[in-house]
């Protein structure tokens, strides 16, 4: 796709014009990144896993963690679970900056950490913001500490 | 690469604990009995490494997540005190730093001594590590 960026002086003057042949997910992706700054994946509810019904495009914002359980991958909110066709991996490289890798099995949004606490063999709990409690295996507690600079 | 990691810093810092635990060793034999002179055979410092490496398999095993999740933080604890103690004993044993019942008690009481210590400063160091990371979640946590 050709795409032409032009600069301008005002925010008003903001705007993003995209012509494309189909509505893609990606595509869908890019318009939820302009219009709310974050960007969006397809996920559907966890619970209609069996017949599938709607897909809806979740921000990325309001992830609190991802999980792969039985080769299936789990995306959870504050409330709700949804289930998504990418891998964790996939989704590790989609997610901005502020998701980290905790567990071989969970990638966490690092702005939904409301605290750690350490553990005497290496490993760490995070409480969540709403309240639910995540371990951080030893491995990737080095990760945690050097994607905030401690 | 990273147990080999672990095992080569734990055989470190165990080795320079022994070293320590027979300093102090010289130390009291040469304050209560006068004894100034401590003659050691020609293969204490080997004996001293091979005993620090035997002593950091059990915290390797210790430490590793998978397949121990079942048996708990303090029976690991427990296994991890008594698995050093062992190759304490031995070693101890072996390389004749001890030979009376005394002198085995003595050893026992440094190494108690020398664990809780080093539990202690472990204790420490991740206490301060903790509040790092959560002043600096602090800055980046969202609004709920």
């Amino acid at each position: 796709m050709k795409v032409i960026l032009e600069k301008v002086t005002s925010p008003e003057e903001e705007r993003a014009h995209i012509r494309v042949v189909e509505v893609s997910e990606e595509i869908r992706s890019a318009v939820d990144l302009l219009e709310n700054n974050c960007r969006s994946i397809a996920v559907s509810r966890a619970d209609e896993e069996r017949n599938p019904g709607e897909s809806y495009m979740l921000g990325t914002n309001l992830i609190y963690y991802t999980e792969s359980i039985d080769k299936r991958t789990y995306v959870y909110t504050k409330e709700a679970c949804y289930e998504t066709k990418y891998r964790l991996y996939e989704l590790e490289e989609l997610l901005s900056a502020g998701f980290l890798r905790v567990s071989k099995s969970m990638v966490v949004n690092i702005r939904k950490i409301r605290s750690v606490k350490s553990e005497l063999n290496g490993r760490m709990t995070a409480e969540l913001l709403n309240g639910e409690k995540i371990m951080i295996s030893r491995s990737y507690v080095k990760d945690l500490k050097r994607k905030l600079g401690v | 690469m990273n147990r080999i990691k672990l095992i080569f810093n734990q055989t470190l810092m165990i080795s320079t604990g022994i070293l320590f635990g027979l300093g102090v060793q010289a130390l009291l034999y040469a304050v209560f009995f006068d004894d100034t002179q401590i003659i050691w055979p020609w293969y204490t410092p080997f004996a001293i490494i091979f005993t620090g490496f035997l002593c950091s398999l059990p915290s390797v095993i210790f430490l590793e997540e998978e397949g121990t999740e079942k048996l708990g933080f303090k029976l690991k604890l427990v296994l991890h005190f008594f698995a050093i103690l062992g190759v304490v004993s031995l070693c101890g044993r072996l390389f004749g730093w001890y030979s009376t019942l005394r002198a085995y008690l003595a050893i026992v009481v440094m190494y108690v001594v020398i664990y809780v210590f080093v539990w202690v400063a472990t204790y420490w160091l991740i206490r301060k590590d903790e509040n790092r990371i959560n002043k600096a979640l602090e800055d980046l946590r969202d609004e709920e």
